[in-house]
């Protein structure tokens, strides 16, 4: 109410700001006409409810919703808390009202708070993480460690290897060396693969992909084609005898399929423990 | 007099019916063989001498006969990773290349390869051949144009045209020999062979998908200048070579135009398409008697399922191939005057070899994979039943031995002896002996290392008390292998005068084991003399291949069957025509039988009826009894039914010699074994083509 009241306070300012202007140039001139100036007038008290309402054109002609542009408005010298009331306000004011300033430093501790804010939020969200995966680890470490032969037999085999290694010191060095590093040896990384040189080629390679181009120019996406069925089927409407579709004439046709498709049938009743009509 | 009847067999078993007076039969309708044809790439046609090469997926190059019925006279099998992309004749020489990076040269005599050579330019994707017959051009997939001259025993390199970015896909020569047509994705380039560089680019529009490339799948230059290409836009294009630019364009098809052939005297060319159809353009003028010509699109032919990956267009016929591995020949009718067996359509579908070998008194059949074989046993069953009955199966057939062969190559050959002990293979480079035991639930089978340097041969045979074994091998000649518990020996090669060097694709053994006859590649046959091996005769040389012989049991006489469905009957012992084949030479053949056309594959004797004769192709089988007299034009010649309409006193009047029975679906092999029961292999098409790969979505009306 009091920005309503604000509002049209500011309209009668503003129009007896422009009434005042009018007679005052009305009294410099007298070619104008009365009706010129009272057009004048009318056009400079519509400029200045205009400029009041700068705000809410530049959201219009920029098709920002109005909400967002409450937050680009100018900052006054209030407090937070007054911008964040107002911000509210903002929402449920009517679009007639006019809008409240805010001071500048309100602003600045508003934006430094809601920075603050998100960094604490993203530290916390991180400790939470990391609580997570040290739970994890340690379920891990308990299983592993209930999985794990008893301890003394796992001497046992830890010893073992070590045996032959000792052995073959009577040998030559190189052996020693031979052993160490073979017991030293790993795995290959899980990325890596083995092949023989004869079944990788390029020119096998380039073949393959000429292949592959021409199927997928000839049969590929893109190409009308249908299944020799159809084709036998329709060969079978449309001739002297007219019989069924191909798939129940020729009863070798897709057999393999027909078989998987009343296993499962059989296995879908029993599951289901329905009395077969 | 009764006729052969069959019974249904229930999943993939054999199946019987009775068995007892002359003319019935036990059947055992075989369905596990799953013979897999493989799907044609290219086919290259020699002028000269009139023959076609077809090269097919698995790497195999087959060359046709044209002129005798398209005969398959060889076959050079494959081997694995092949990738035959193009084949090409260089005079009377035979290229191939693929995407393997090689090219290969083929030895025809031999009927194996020459040699390969890297061509160092990553998968090749076209090959041609000048009309000179003096270079070879391939195009890589670095987009290189390689220049091979074809010197006297080998090809060798010369140098690369102008280096192009993207891969060459097709490639064209002038008939000059001055320029070469290259076709890549989204241009075609002309290039000048002289300097090497590119005189043009042609870009070829996207049409209707402007993200997915344009593939310029073939090209075909004339000697005008035009430039003819297929794209996988489904349009076919016309060029000007002068100045660079589309002079016409025809929407063929929606998918991909896969192959282009043009005739000798470039009026007419083919183009062969995704879909399946083969579309001809004429160069006619619309008006009559007005001169100016132009390519019109005139006929199409829808013989194919599934894509058409090569056309060819000869004389008389456009010959084309695809993925549902049938070559169809269909004769151009305003070519041809005379309505002749040369002018019905002929598809033609198995191998003119036969894949399947039986041991007649075991009971056993192998079957000849490109990369295995199979032994089967046959199955039994129990009771009698009438003819055209179905019988129970006792016992299913089983599948005693898979034996894979080592190596890439594919097989060529095999052969099981007729006790069921030795089983021999043969591919390009080795040869494989191996010996089976068979007891009652256990099979045993040991390799015989120690084989004498036979290496290779085109055909295998065994004696028929599985004594010795036969392998054909270079120079027409035989070599004559003992077998024995020990292992085995070379024991004599037999070899014939005429000094031919043609490889030889068929053998016959007598039942004595005295006689054995060889039929090679250049129309001969040659009989031999076991005991002293000598050449003992050759028969007089007949114009057409033979596809099928033997030696009767009781009179040793030569029964040969040819590729334009004639037969001769010689007399080894008299070294002459028996009269038998001399009657039915003058008499001649009812047209019904000679218009068939597919070849005969096996002839076989009945020991309980001496006069009987045993034939089958691939749609029918029939006994001819040479008892009875020889069927004139008038007669019905398939008169099975009728006969079996007639009363009994009727019916010696009424028959003739040839006796056919068409109630088997597509047959590979008839066999008939020791225990009087028939063998029948069927292969039916509805099985090979569940198997192939997917066809084009086709839209038909009403569905």
């Amino acid at each position: 109410m009091s920005q309503t009241h604000s509002k049209r306070k500011a309209i009668i300012i503003n129009s007896a700001i422009c009434i005042r202007l009018f007679t005052s140039r009305c009294c410099r001139d007298i070619r104008t006409t009365r009706w010129q100036h009272l057009l004048q007038s009318i056009l400079v008290t519509l400029v200045g409810l205009s400029l009041m309402y700068v705000r809410r054109c530049w959201c219009l002609i920029w098709r920002i919703p109005y909400n967002v542009c409450s937050k680009v408005r100018f900052t006054s010298l209030k407090e937070t808390n007054k911008m964040s009331e107002l911000a509210q306000s903002q929402f449920e004011s009517s679009d007639d009202e006019l809008p409240e300033e805010v001071a500048f430093d309100a602003s600045k501790s508003a934006a430094l708070k809601s920075v603050k804010d998100a960094l604490e939020s993203a530290k916390r969200e991180k400790n939470l993480l990391k609580e997570k995966r040290r739970k994890r680890q340690q379920l891990f470490q308990e299983q592993k460690t209930r999985k794990r032969l008893p301890e003394d037999l796992l001497e046992e085999f830890d010893t073992e290897p070590q045996k032959p290694a000792v052995l073959s010191d009577n040998v030559k060095d190189e052996e020693e060396t031979n052993v160490t590093s073979e017991t030293n040896s790993k795995s290959l990384p899980d990325s890596y693969s083995v092949k023989r040189v004869k079944d990788e080629s390029a020119a096998k390679s380039l073949q393959q992909s000429a292949i592959d181009f021409i199927q997928s120019r000839l049969y590929g996406p893109g190409t009308k084609r249908t299944s020799n069925a159809e084709l036998l089927s329709l060969k079978m409407k449309k001739g002297a005898r007219q019989g069924a579709s191909v798939e129940f004439v020729n009863k070798k046709y897709g057999a393999d399929l027909k078989k998987k498709i009343t296993k499962s049938n059989k296995r879908f009743i029993h599951k289901q423990k329905m009395v077969p009509s | 007099m009764g006729f052969p009847s069959g019974v249904k067999s229930n999943q993939r078993g054999g199946s019987c019916c009775t068995t007892s007076a002359m003319g019935e039969f036990k059947v055992h309708r075989v369905r596990f063989f799953d013979y897999m044809p493989s799907a044609i790439r290219a086919l290259a046609f020699n002028q000269q001498n009139e023959t076609m090469a077809v090269a097919r997926m698995d790497g195999a190059v087959e060359i046709f006969l044209c002129s005798d019925r398209f005969f398959q006279g060889k076959i050079i099998p494959g081997r694995e990773q092949c990738g035959i992309e193009g084949l090409t004749w260089v005079g009377e020489r035979l290229f191939s290349a693929g995407l393997n990076g090689q090219i290969t040269e083929y030895d025809l005599t031999n009927q194996r390869v020459k040699y390969t050579i890297d061509a160092y330019g990553g998968p090749i994707w076209a090959i041609t051949g000048n009309q000179e017959g003096t270079h070879l051009a391939v195009g890589c997939e670095d987009g290189t144009v390689k220049l091979f001259a074809a010197n006297e025993d080998k090809i060798q390199f010369e140098r690369n045209l102008d280096r192009q970015k993207g891969r060459i896909i097709s490639l064209s020569w002038h008939p000059s020999g001055s320029k070469i047509a290259a076709g890549m994705i989204d241009m075609i380039q002309i290039f000048n062979v002289e300097t090497g560089q590119s005189i043009h680019r042609m870009l070829t529009d996207r049409g209707t998908s402007r993200s997915k490339e344009c593939m310029v799948w073939c090209v075909v230059y004339l000697s005008d200048g035009t430039v003819i290409s297929g794209d996988s836009g489904g349009m076919v294009k016309m060029w000007n070579d002068h100045t660079g630019t589309l002079i016409k364009s025809h929407n063929v098809s929606k998918c991909d135009v896969l192959a282009l052939s043009v005739s000798q005297k470039e009026d007419s060319f083919v183009a062969g398409t995704s879909e399946g159809f083969v579309v001809q353009f004429q160069f006619i003028s619309s008006v009559l008697e007005k001169n100016d010509k132009e390519w019109v699109r005139t006929r199409t032919f829808r013989n194919h399922t599934h894509d058409v990956r090569a056309v060819a267009e000869i004389t008389t016929a456009v010959v084309s191939g695809g993925m549902d591995t049938q070559l169809v020949v269909r004769p151009l009718l305003d070519k041809i005057e005379v309505k002749s067996s040369a002018s019905a359509l002929q598809k033609i579908i198995f191998p003119h070899r036969s894949l399947v070998s039986c041991a007649r008194k075991a009971g056993l059949m192998l079957f000849q994979y490109p990369g295995h074989l199979e032994l089967w046993r046959l199955g039994e069953s129990e009771g009698q039943g009438i003819p055209g009955s179905s019988l129970l199966v006792k016992k299913n057939p089983e599948k005693l031995l898979h034996l894979k062969v080592k190596g890439e190559d594919h097989i060529r050959c095999s052969a099981v002896s007729p006790c069921g002990e030795w089983i021999a293979y043969s591919t390009n480079s080795s040869l494989g002996l191996y010996r089976l035991h068979c007891d009652n639930n256990n099979i045993s089978i040991t390799k015989i290392s120690k084989i004498p340097k036979v290496l290779s041969s085109a055909k295998l045979c065994f004696s028929s008390d599985s004594s010795h074994l036969f392998s054909a091998s270079t120079q027409s000649s035989v070599h004559v292998v003992s077998l024995s518990q020990s292992g085995c020996k070379l024991v004599g090669t037999l070899k014939p005068k005429s000094g031919s060097h043609q490889a030889i694709h068929l053998l016959a053994a007598s039942e004595d084991g005295k006689w054995l006859a060889s039929a090679n590649s250049d129309h001969e046959v040659h009989v031999y003399n076991l005991h002293t091996k000598e050449l003992h005769c050759t028969v007089p040389i007949y114009s057409s291949a033979v596809s099928a012989m033997a030696i009767h049991p009781e009179t040793n006489c030569l029964f040969m069957m040819h590729a334009d469905q004639r037969m001769f009957e010689f007399s080894i012992e008299r070294k002459q025509y028996t009269d038998w084949s001399r009657l039915v030479q003058r008499n001649g053949l009812h047209y019904i039988w000679l218009e068939r056309d597919t070849p005969c594959l096996n002839v076989m004797f009945n020991p309980q009826n001496p006069s009987h004769v045993i034939l089958h192709d691939t749609y029918m089988f029939c006994i001819i009894d040479k008892s009875l007299p020889l069927p004139d034009v008038k007669t019905q010649f398939l008169n099975q039914l009728t006969l079996k309409s007639l009363p009994k006193e009727k019916r010696k009047s009424h028959s003739h010699a040839f006796k056919v029975c068409k109630t088997f679906r597509e047959m590979l092999h008839v066999e008939l074994m020791s225990d009087q029961s028939l063998v029948v292999v069927e292969r039916p098409l509805v099985d090979i083509s569940t198997q192939l790969p997917a066809p084009i979505k086709q839209k038909k009306f009403a569905t």
